[in-house]
């Protein structure tokens, strides 16, 4: 294979790759900090999908204006979920392991209930537009600009959040909450704030992807769990509550895919993905950049 | 584009509403042509799911579309009397076992007077031997498979032109191009398994070479690492055994890396208005899946004007839609004739010549043997049928021009 064609393969690889990452930062957020498996991640990516391509064909915006914006709706809406069903479950569950119990179940309900409310409003049919689909070559490689727009912006939300953990107050709280939620909170960092704000961010961030998907991929109601699934294995190879760890799975599963599929067959995509996954649990069940305390 | 931003469940709502202010208004003449009971007509149909896509675009709205027309006429012809229709449906979630379940109710213990089938191969598949046993005849507009033949049921109609005759065509139309050299990619069911499978026998002896097959799980993501190494081989033309998501990923991945073969042909899907819309003028010259048009018959024009102005807009698709109308037109007259018998429905169905949107069409068993095997071609945001001439809506256009 010559170079260009290693090229376009592992960088399509990474594009898929980025989304997976992006998605997956979201719900280790959640999960990492909070541990609400949110089942229902992959229906606000629907939704950030769909309030683009309405925002793109009825009235005729650009979808980059519709990033921040569907950032801000998904977010806003995940502070409401917050407050409605997550808070409650908080103050009424006797310790953590049941409340992780609990919050499953009601984003199995979370899941059903955003779906069927975007079946009603949208129907189930497939949708689509026509957004940069024209091929940029680079070197001997040519991809789709909007692809490479994916790439760039999944990068650029990904290193955000990672920096905002690194570097901010915030973040600090967050990374001491994760290391021990009773020992942050004895030394003053605020749960009632930080956990609704990181699960609005994480489900924003489900948005977004939501958003520089539909520019790529024609989108229905169901489109979300799907990427539930993949982000589940992503946060299992970079391990849980590491962000880092989270961005590098992505990245290597959708490149591990990418060569699979070339020289296997696309058929066998789920097994190339449970395979890592099933390895990973087997060998480092810490997550692969797991380092020893 | 703004027609695909209504949502279909409130412009349904709104329809049942405005329906049910006209049944209420026509209700003093309405007695007096609508006589008694109204005509019960079950279904199942995916509403929720992967199959919405597919369901929700060839085959409910024909359903709603016919129940509406016939009803505004004063009811349907039962024998010479007038009766209303009275649709009983359900969401069947996209779910095999739901999607039984619904159809052993209906026939089973509701006792409805006729039923409709529901969509796809896999779940007619499995409905087929149930309405059979009920005898309830079964004219499926959407399902796809030499199997669902063999199985020799006597109450159950296939529409659709089968694997072995759309391939055929598709050979048939290659070879006279002077094509030497395909690539073929299928979706891992039964839908491209036996489409692969009829191609290959097709190919058989026609002097063209498969360059390169490879399956594909529905639902992929990204298709670009098998085209690449299909443009790497350089074929004379690609044949995609396609699902909708799948057929739109493999066209605008194909443009994307550059590969424009002199033949490109992709499945279900192709003949959806959505494949106009998401790709522009790029769908120009491609080849897929499709049977007919507006310039098929009056008959196909009116269907389509009144499908596009009922539902806002919204286009039946070149294919499975005429086939669904076509059987409901079957049905009509079937039961103008004979009632509400199903056996004596049946009989009809399965000894005569009927007239439909799509011509002629007769069953030897369970297959239409009267719609040739066909391929349609994106020209000018229209998707004519090109192949076989005797039912070309337009001369074929090739090659393929580049995509833009």
């Amino acid at each position: 294979m010559s170079f260009g064609a290693w090229l376009e393969l592992i960088a399509s690889g990474v594009i898929t790759g980025s989304i997976y990452a992006l998605v997956a930062l979201g719900l280790n957020l959640q999960y990492g900090l909070m541990r609400i498996l949110n089942i229902a991640h992959g229906e606000f990516l629907m939704l950030g999908a769909f309030v683009t391509w309405v925002a793109t064909t009825a009235l005729g915006w650009s979808p980059l204006a519709m990033i921040p914006l569907s950032f801000a709706l998904t977010m806003a809406l995940g502070l409401v979920i917050h407050r409605l069903w997550f808070k409650r479950l908080t103050d009424t569950s006797p310790n953590v392991d049941v409340f992780e119990a609990r919050a499953l179940m009601v984003s199995f309900g979370l899941m059903f209930l955003v779906q069927n409310f975007a079946s009603w409003v949208w129907g189930g049919e497939l949708r689509g537009y026509d957004y940069l689909t024209d091929p940029v070559a680079i070197g001997s490689a040519q991809f789709a600009a909007n692809k490479l727009l994916v790439l760039a912006l999944s990068l650029v939300f990904a290193a955000a959040l990672i920096v905002l953990l690194r570097t901010t107050l915030y973040g600090k709280g967050v990374r001491a909450l994760m290391q021990s939620p009773t020992g942050a909170q004895l030394v003053g960092i605020n749960t009632k704030t930080l956990h609704p704000l990181m699960f609005g961010i994480g489900l924003g961030l489900s948005g977004v992807a939501g958003c520089l998907l539909s520019m790529t991929y024609t989108i229905a109601p169901a489109m979300g769990e799907p990427y539930t699934v993949t982000a589940l294995i992503v946060i299992t190879l970079g391990g849980f509550g590491s962000m880092g760890g989270a961005l590098a799975g992505g990245l290597l599963l959708g490149v591990v895919e990418a060569i699979g599929m070339h020289y296997t067959s696309p058929s066998l995509k789920s097994l190339l993905s449970y395979s890592v996954f099933i390895a990973v649990l087997l060998l480092r069940p810490n997550g692969l950049f797991h380092r020893k305390r | 584009m703004s027609q695909d931003a209504r949502s279909p469940g409130i412009s349904r709502r709104r329809a049942t509403q405005v329906l049910a202010a006209g049944a209420a208004a026509l209700s003093v003449p309405m007695l007096s042509l609508a006589q008694g009971q109204p005509v019960r007509v079950g279904y199942a149909m995916a509403r929720t799911g992967p199959w919405t896509g597919g369901a929700q675009v060839s085959q409910e709205p024909n359903y709603i579309l016919w129940a509406e027309q016939q009803n505004a006429a004063g009811g349907l012809n039962v024998g010479g009397t007038r009766r209303r229709i009275e649709l009983i449906s359900s969401d069947d979630r996209s779910d095999i076992e739901t999607c039984v379940r619904t159809y052993e109710k209906l026939m089973g213990s509701d006792k409805v007077d006729l039923i409709l089938p529901p969509w796809g191969s896999n779940a007619n598949f499995a409905v087929a031997p149930l309405a059979n046993r009920f005898q309830y005849p079964f004219l499926a507009p959407t399902a796809l498979s030499r199997r669902l033949v063999e199985m020799k049921l006597p109450y159950f109609f296939l529409m659709l032109q089968q694997p072995a005759p759309m391939t055929n065509a598709l050979v048939d139309m290659l070879k006279a191009q002077g094509v030497k050299s395909l690539a073929v990619i299928y979706v891992d069911d039964l839908f491209g398994l036996e489409n692969y499978a009829a191609l290959k026998v097709a190919l058989q002896g026609s002097g063209i070479n498969i360059v390169e097959d490879k399956s594909y799980p529905g639902g992929v993501k990204d298709l670009s690492p098998v085209l690449r190494s299909i443009k790497d081989k350089n074929p004379d033309a690609f044949v995609g055994f396609t699902y909708p998501p799948d057929t739109i990923l493999a066209s605008r991945q194909s443009k994307e890396i550059g590969f424009n073969p002199r033949f490109f042909y992709a499945s279900v899907g192709t003949a959806f208005q959505l494949y106009r819309n998401v790709m522009k003028e790029g769908a120009e010259g491609v080849l897929g899946m499709g049977s007919w048009n507006q310039k098929t018959s009056p008959g196909a024009k009116a269907y389509f004007d009144a499908h596009t102005k009922r539902f806002e807009g919204k286009e039946p698709d070149r294919w499975a839609s005429g086939a669904a109308w076509a059987a409901l037109e079957i049905l009509t007259a079937a039961v103008g004739r004979h009632g509400l018998d199903r056996k004596a429905i049946r009989d009809y169905v399965a000894g005569n010549e009927h007239n439909t949107i799509l011509g002629k069409i007769r069953f030897n068993g369970s297959e239409n043997v009267g719609t040739p095997g066909s391929v349609s071609q994106w020209q000018k945001g229209e998707f004519e049928v090109v192949w076989p001439r005797a039912i070309a809506t337009a001369p074929l256009l090739a090659p393929k021009p580049a995509w833009v």
